[in-house]
């Protein structure tokens, strides 16, 4: 367990403000928040290399404020990855074996098994420079591992790579948390991310921590404008995936695919939500009838607010549809969204 | 821009003046190298005189380079990744030698070790640098200190300190992370900066003349033995001084050029 207390940090024109956190041992916790929120000082904080005005950070039961970097057993992986370009693949990883007392049977053993599990066994003699994005990545991981910290802090590791990657590289680092067991914080500012790694999240804004919980807790339960504003992914929903249906709610929906997990959330985008009078016949898969529970101005969109049994859905339309489909609160009105527009996770 | 068939006259005027400049340049060492026959160089260089000057500019050369490291590499550092008190004054102070010209610095350190209780006292311990080759050393270290401390002060600055940031989280120290990781990647800018101190050093001859002063065969460093030959009318001796001179110049330059690209001096 990681925790940290009334942390607060004072930098030439920066400042965070009594920063709470408290991850779990072995748990992935993802910090998102907007650019300069401060979440890259609170990890260089956290693993001792910017100076803390005062609070506590505790790891594992045990007070590590005043040790310096190097005895903390927190590693870290910049977006950068700080691969050190003087030495090959495999001298960056058995770098911090130099400094500590690991049994030889023992790093051998754990080498391979990193070497193995991210699969850079055969780019083990190779220089930095020779490396792609997301080979740099691995060995970055491997390196932050070989020392068996106790807990890996992780400043945007996705945000430097292809896009087209990322779903691939997100399971290969949920596997590596998995089998690692080493506690994970990860910064991103990618809501996908959050959802598809962490077991719990903080949002950051201007050097304080505006809301911790679960992904539920922040995405449907927002504390705040700013944590509800930034989230902005609104119809997330915990479901059970049978076959290739989502239950959510005792509604029915379906994905048009089946799932690889029994269980997890699906989310819909608002505008993605198509609101009707009568239903009509289309490629639309899902279909529901529900009561309109509210109307919010949004500048360009009004959003609607649909009640379906259980389950709110929120709907962003144009001005000209709200007046066309006669939408006012309570009125009854038919909902549909293609399974394409369901992301599953 | 210019089209084609439109033929710019900045451009003409431009690269006629830097042509002009070259052969300006390279005029002058031809001057100096043709002045002697080949062997009549051979000979000269062969004399006891200039053999003494060789040895003497290589050794006050290589020593004063190593103190130039020394030295510079814990200033560069800290003026690169440290904020403190007085820095921009220290930063500029130790660009000050640069823009003195060495006469003056000469004049400066005869009096500090001349006259001064301090440079008695030194001379009273048996450190002498008036006049002797040890004065040479101080001579080339003060005057061209300011090279390696920049050039080493842009390295690191150069050097991202999250590399430290990751060794130090890996297990080493900051000491420890310096050494193994920030030193081995400032390697070329060293290297640059140690060529370039001691090309410097060798041809350092304003400061070394007031300091050390010019006498035969005691501190007669090889521009100290062009100036002498010179005004003596040794002509040969001069030339073979001067060759050796545009040889170890223009050898350094290449190397610089070659490993310094990133290092800025001015």
């Amino acid at each position: 367990m990681i925790k940290t207390e009334n942390f607060n940090i004072s930098l030439p024109g920066f400042n965070l403000h009594d920063i709470n956190l408290s991850i779990e041992e072995g748990g992935f916790f993802v910090l998102m928040g907007p650019t300069g929120a401060g979440k890259t000082v609170l990890l260089e904080a956290m693993a001792g290399l910017v100076p803390v005005k005062s609070g506590r950070i505790i790891v594992e039961g045990k007070d590590v404020t005043r040790l310096p970097p190097e005895k903390r057993g927190i590693s870290i992986v910049y977006q950068d990855y700080a691969l050190f370009p003087h030495l090959t693949v495999i001298e960056n990883i058995k770098y911090g074996l130099h400094f500590h007392k690991v049994d030889r049977k023992e790093a051998k053993e754990r080498l391979d098994r990193l070497l193995h599990d991210l699969d850079i066994g055969n780019i083990a003699q190779r220089f930095p420079a020779n490396l792609s994005g997301g080979e740099l990545q691995r060995v970055a991981l491997a390196r932050a591992l070989m020392i068996d910290p106790r807990v890996l802090l992780l400043d945007e590791p996705l945000s430097a790579l292809d896009p087209r990657f990322k779903e691939e590289i997100r399971s290969g680092l949920k596997r590596l948390h998995r089998v690692s067991r080493v506690t994970f914080l990860m910064v991103t500012h990618d809501f996908v991310d959050a959802l598809s790694l962490a077991n719990r999240v903080a949002v950051m804004n201007e050097g304080k921590i505006a809301q911790t919980g679960s992904i539920e807790d922040i995405f449907q339960r927002p504390i705040s404008k700013f944590v509800a504003d930034f989230v902005g992914m609104k119809n997330l929903f915990p479901a059970i995936f049978s076959g290739s249906r989502a239950i959510i709610d005792n509604l029915k929906i379906e994905l048009g695919r089946i799932p690889a997990n029994s269980h997890g959330y699906i989310a819909i985008r608002p505008e993605d939500i198509v609101l009707s009078k009568e239903p009509f016949t289309s490629s639309m898969r899902n279909l529901f009838r529900g009561i309109v529970s509210g109307i919010f101005d949004r500048g360009f969109y009004y959003e609607v607010h649909i009640r379906v049994r259980e389950a709110t859905f929120i709907s962003l339309i144009t001005k000209k549809s709200l007046f066309e489909l006669g939408v006012r609160e309570g009125v009854e009105i038919l909902i549909s969204f293609k399974s394409t527009a369901i992301h599953s996770f | 821009m210019s089209n084609r068939g439109n033929v710019s006259k900045i451009k003409i005027v431009s690269i006629f003046f830097s042509l002009l400049l070259a052969l300006f340049i390279l005029v002058q060492i031809i001057c100096v190298v043709t002045h002697t026959t080949l062997p009549a160089l051979i000979t000269s260089v062969c004399s006891k005189e200039i053999r003494f000057a060789i040895e003497l500019s290589l050794i006050t050369s290589l020593i004063s380079t190593i103190l130039c490291i020394i030295i510079s590499i814990p200033t560069a550092y800290a003026l690169a990744r440290y904020d403190f008190f007085g820095k921009s004054l220290i930063n500029t102070i130790l660009d000050a030698p640069l823009a003195l010209p060495p006469l003056v610095a000469g004049v400066g350190l005869l009096i500090l070790f001349g006259t001064t209780p301090f440079g008695k006292a030194l001379a009273e311990a048996g450190i002498v640098f008036v006049f002797t080759p040890l004065g040479i050393v101080v001579a080339q270290f003060f005057v061209n200190v300011p090279f390696m401390f920049r050039i080493l002060r842009g390295t690191f600055q150069g050097i991202n300190p999250r590399y430290e940031h990751v060794a130090q989280t890996l297990g080493c120290t900051d000491t420890q992370a310096f050494r193994y990781v920030t030193l081995p990647m400032a390697k070329n800018g060293l290297l640059a900066g140690s060529i370039i101190t001691w090309s410097k050093g060798i041809g350092e001859f304003g400061a070394a003349l007031m300091l050390a002063g010019a006498t035969r065969m005691k501190t007669e460093t090889l521009p100290i033995s062009l100036y002498l030959n010179m005004s003596c009318g040794e002509l040969n001796l001069a030339i073979a001084a001067a060759t050796i001179l545009i040889i170890i110049s223009l050898g350094s330059l290449f190397i610089f050029e070659r490993y310094g690209g990133f290092a800025r001096v001015f």
